[in-house]
């Protein structure tokens, strides 16, 4: 694959160019006053181009309309300390019923104002549109469970759920569907949002300038769990993502106990592949994430959870409570559980 | 056509204006009518306010338990659905029922007995859509209720066919309304008052009726289809079987976004009354004004797919409703420029009538920055969906539409009731709500810029979204103490004697010429008029307004 292919400088519009500096001083004081602690998912702290395309975007609508609210605010301030009326005074006052030159002169403002604003519209959204398909150098196809992210790696060969991992500078395509109602992905530091419906793929694309690990979710009303439908994205060097992409692509972990062995029975002959995949045991439907290599993932649940030990046991016992109306109704025997833990914590 | 709408509507109106429980049941009077419209519409708006607090409570801190994940889903769907069209959609049909007829100087609506149906209608449909709470589950897909999130599939119980069924009733009230809105207009207006001379309040009245007549069918034609797919098992919304998952979302929103305007021209016209009367000068650019919100019913019809920027439309027709939803701006800031020229040079009165208008240009002008925000494309596919918007339409219907209604309240309660509220419970009233509303409101500016999406129950710790929502949760509580204020200052003004003062704030309408409050009949004689403020005309014949050549 072929790294590095960043959008270039002529597709960059004037005013982005105008713009770095001016982020780099004012926006990101604004953010970081806005935050007040590093951890908050804003497109205005952005790790890829096209967040930084849509940062500097908002940074001049905000100082626009900063401006225009300045004004208003401050006219209709001065009316009301000017104009008010004194407690001794009768008389009407002058009757003024309008000004023609004022009127065309304060609706041709505003059109200035928009135009301008259209103009920068078109330049941005152009810049930020997703490319041809030929020109990713990873593809994904991203797929909206109720409530639950599903990434399949379709050049690679392997399914995950939740952790969306991508190599730095690499122009990444995402294809976006949804298997049920509609949600929207969206990962406020990498791209602006793109809705996943069903019977309709949607295309978006980017890449990630900066290593690290991005907080995105859900964000349109998808049911009970909409709240809990949320993304851990990794952004990562080249290297680590390879790695990442072959320990993925290692064949299934056999068991080598026999209480190992039960907990792979279980979830291969019980209820749990009615909606699991695990390895070759492909499962009837596509319904649960993926458990192939679920313990290389830091997150479940719709990255609600970090995935550790106790975490997965609670779930297993009463998933209902962690995640209320979610689609996991089982009830366990502790023997059950146990034997599933035993096998559960060896998919690295 | 006058002669015979008088000839017609004086007895009918008489009819129901007896006292006693039934004589309200029986009326086709259109002030009866308008004030059941305002007493159901507050006890609403009361009941959408404690649905938000609930919400605002969950809220307050990350990972709160105060509600389940069910009940938040229910509880913001039916403050979505109980403001929008329990609440303001008939708190203006209300006061236009009561003030059209007398604004124009007619003794009442063009279809009294239709005016009546429209009511009840309403009333019953709201009830019926509060019963599902009682009878097997609120709907839980949101006011907007996209499919096929409100598939019989996804959508198991009947929450989501009461609110089918109940948007069918309001709907129906409302094209009836509308319709006689439009004919009253059009048919009923004293001699002399030609369009040009209507009151801003009966034009935008006027304006709203029309849009909400060409806007509902599609909401209408939407909710049948999904009753459809929910009740008979046909398959428009339904994917698997080859239907649109996005069919929802068009035919909704071409009713929508023109919702956002049945919502808001009212308003703006009750201000644009509200407004010359406490300083003393008529509305500066009359006609500027008309013709923009002409232009805002108009252009509200094409920008409706700006709702949904991020469902991956072709970028030839994002740019095309982009483009619109810039051009709608600039109406609307018109609007603004004259009602700051209208108090410019005048003689300001601080009564609480003007501090809720004043209020709606300063909190409305947020809310129409924020509009623009959404236009632009790239931005919009960031903020939509967010916090942004909520504080966005907050901003416009709570800031404005809400705001614009309480300075009609303080403003017409005399004409109703012969009774003044008390201005200091008023004052109180609006620096909470003002207060309290820029608290609730404006730090969701912020949660939407830091990633935090609407319509969550739950959020988890360290995002930076707690600070915000906590502040968030007291402005609320500020607002509903504000709310507070308003039903005391209601119950006590009206145990107290009337004093049916005919015309208290010196006002420039036919309404004020009628008693207070009016006679079964209005008018004993129909006034005619020869200016935009006809009683000005009468109380100061030197400066009369037809002397001006307007």
């Amino acid at each position: 694959m072929s790294m590095g292919n960043r959008p270039t400088a002529s597709r960059v519009p004037l005013i982005m160019r105008i713009r770095k500096a001016w982020l780099l001083t004012t926006g990101f004081v604004v953010a970081a006053g806005l935050s007040g602690c590093a951890g908050s998912p804003t497109f205005l702290n952005p790790a890829s181009s096209i967040s930084d395309h849509e940062a500097g975007l908002y940074m001049v609508i905000f100082y626009l309309a900063l401006g225009v609210f300045i004004i208003v605010e401050a006219l209709l301030a001065y009316a009301l300390i000017r104009f008010r009326k004194r407690d001794d005074d009768t008389e009407e006052p002058r009757q003024v019923y309008g000004n023609m030159r004022l009127e065309v002169i304060w609706t041709a403002i505003p059109v200035l104002l928009v135009l301008t604003l259209f103009a920068l519209t078109v330049s941005t959204a152009n810049a930020v549109a997703a490319p041809k398909p030929a020109d990713s150098d990873v593809r994904i196809h991203v797929i909206g469970h109720q409530w639950w992210w599903e990434f399949e790696y379709t050049d690679y060969g392997f399914t995950t759920a939740n952790e969306l991992h991508i190599p730095v500078g690499a122009n990444v395509q995402i294809d976006l569907d949804s298997v049920d109602v509609i949600h929207s992905f969206w990962v406020p530091q990498l791209a602006g949002k793109t809705d996943a419906i069903p019977g309709h793929t949607n295309y978006l694309w980017l890449t990630a300038g900066t290593a690290g690990t991005y907080h995105g979710q859900c964000v349109e009303f998808c049911g009970v769990n909409h709240a809990n439908m949320r993304i851990k994205a990794v952004a990562e060097s080249e290297a680590d993502f390879k790695a990442w992409v072959q320990g993925q692509q290692q064949p299934l972990y056999q068991p080598q106990t026999p209480q190992e062995q039960a907990g792979q029975d279980y979830i291969v002959n019980q209820i749990c592949s009615n909606c699991h995949t695990l390895g070759e045991y492909e499962g009837k439907r596509s319904i649960g994430p993926n458990l192939t290599h679920l313990m290389s993932r830091s997150v479940f649940a719709g990255a609600t959870y970090d995935l550790n030990e106790a975490n997965l046991r609670s779930w297993l016992q009463d998933a209902q409570a962690m995640k209320p109306g979610n689609d996991m109704i089982v009830n366990l025997s502790s023997e059950d559980i146990d034997n599933l833990m035993a096998y559960l914590t060896q998919l690295k | 056509m006058t002669t015979q709408a008088e000839a017609l509507s004086a007895p009918q109106a008489a009819a129901g204006s007896g006292q006693g429980l039934l004589s309200w049941v029986m009326t086709v009077d259109h002030k009866r009518i308008g004030i059941m419209y305002l007493i159901t519409a507050t006890a609403f708006f009361v009941a959408g306010g404690i649905l938000a607090l609930l919400m605002r409570t969950q809220l307050a801190q990350p990972n709160a338990t105060v509600l389940s994940n069910a009940a938040y889903n229910e509880i913001f769907t039916m403050h979505g659905t109980t403001m929008i069209f329990l609440a303001i959609m008939p708190l203006g049909a209300g006061f236009g029922n009561y003030f059209v007829p007398l604004m124009i100087g007619a003794r009442d609506m063009a279809f009294p007995k239709l005016n009546a149906l429209s009511y009840w209608l309403y009333l019953f449909g709201g009830l019926f859509l509060f019963s599902s709470f009682v009878f097997g589950g609120a709907p839980d897909a949101g006011w907007f209720a996209y499919a096929p999130l409100t598939e019989k599939l996804y959508s198991i119980n009947h929450g989501m066919d009461y609110w089918g069924l109940s948007v069918l009733m309001l709907g129906t009230a409302t094209t009836i309304g509308s319709i006689n809105f439009v004919v009253t207009t059009i048919q009923m207006r004293a001699p002399g008052m030609s369009f040009t001379r209507m009151p801003m309040f009966v034009w935008m009245t006027f304006v709203t009726s029309v849009i909400a007549i060409f806007a509902l069918p599609s909401l209408t034609t939407a909710t049948l289809l999904l009753l459809l797919d929910r009740l008979v098992g046909t398959h428009f919304y339904n994917v698997s079987a080859g239907g649109s998952a996005l069919l929802w979302q068009h035919l909704f929103w071409f009713f929508g976004h023109p919702e956002v305007y049945i919502m808001i021209l009212p308003a703006m016209g009750l201000i644009s009354e509200v407004i010359p009367v406490f300083s003393r000068k008529p509305l500066f650019g009359f006609m500027t004004v008309v013709y923009s919100g002409i232009a805002i019913g108009i252009l509200g019809f094409t920008v409706w797919a700006h709702h949904m920027f991020a469902t991956g439309m072709a970028i030839g027709a994002l740019l095309f409703f982009s483009a619109n939803s810039f051009i709608i701006g600039v109406p609307t800031g018109v609007k603004i420029f004259s009602w700051l020229a209208t108090m410019w040079g005048g003689k300001l009165s601080f009564k609480t009538p003007l501090l809720f208008a004043i209020g709606f240009v300063a909190l409305f002008t947020i809310g129409g920055l924020d509009g623009v925000h959404m236009a632009v494309l790239p931005v919009d596919w960031q903020i939509t969906d967010t916090y942004y918007v909520v504080s966005h339409i907050h901003y416009v219907l709570f800031g404005g539409a809400i705001f614009g209604l309480f300075s009609a309240m303080f403003y017409w309660f005399p004409k109703m009731s012969g009774r003044q509220l008390s201005e200091t419970l008023g004052k109180w009233q609006f620096w909470l709500m003002f207060a309290g509303m820029n608290l609730t409101f404006f730090p969701m500016h912020m949660l939407g810029l830091l990633g935090m999406p609407r319509r969550i129950y739950t959020y988890a710790d360290g995002l930076g979204w707690g600070i915000w929502n906590l502040i968030e949760t007291v402005g609320a509580y500020l607002v509903a103490l504000g709310i507070l204020f308003f039903l005391i200052n209601f119950f006590r003004t009206m145990a107290s004697p009337p004093t049916n003062e005919a015309d208290p704030w010196d006002a420039f309408t036919l309404e004020w010429k009628a008693s207070s409050p009016p006679a079964p009949y209005n008018f004993a004689e129909i006034p005619s008029v020869r200016s935009r403020r006809p009683l000005w005309d009468e109380k100061y014949p030197d400066k009369a307004d037809w002397k001006q050549g307007e």
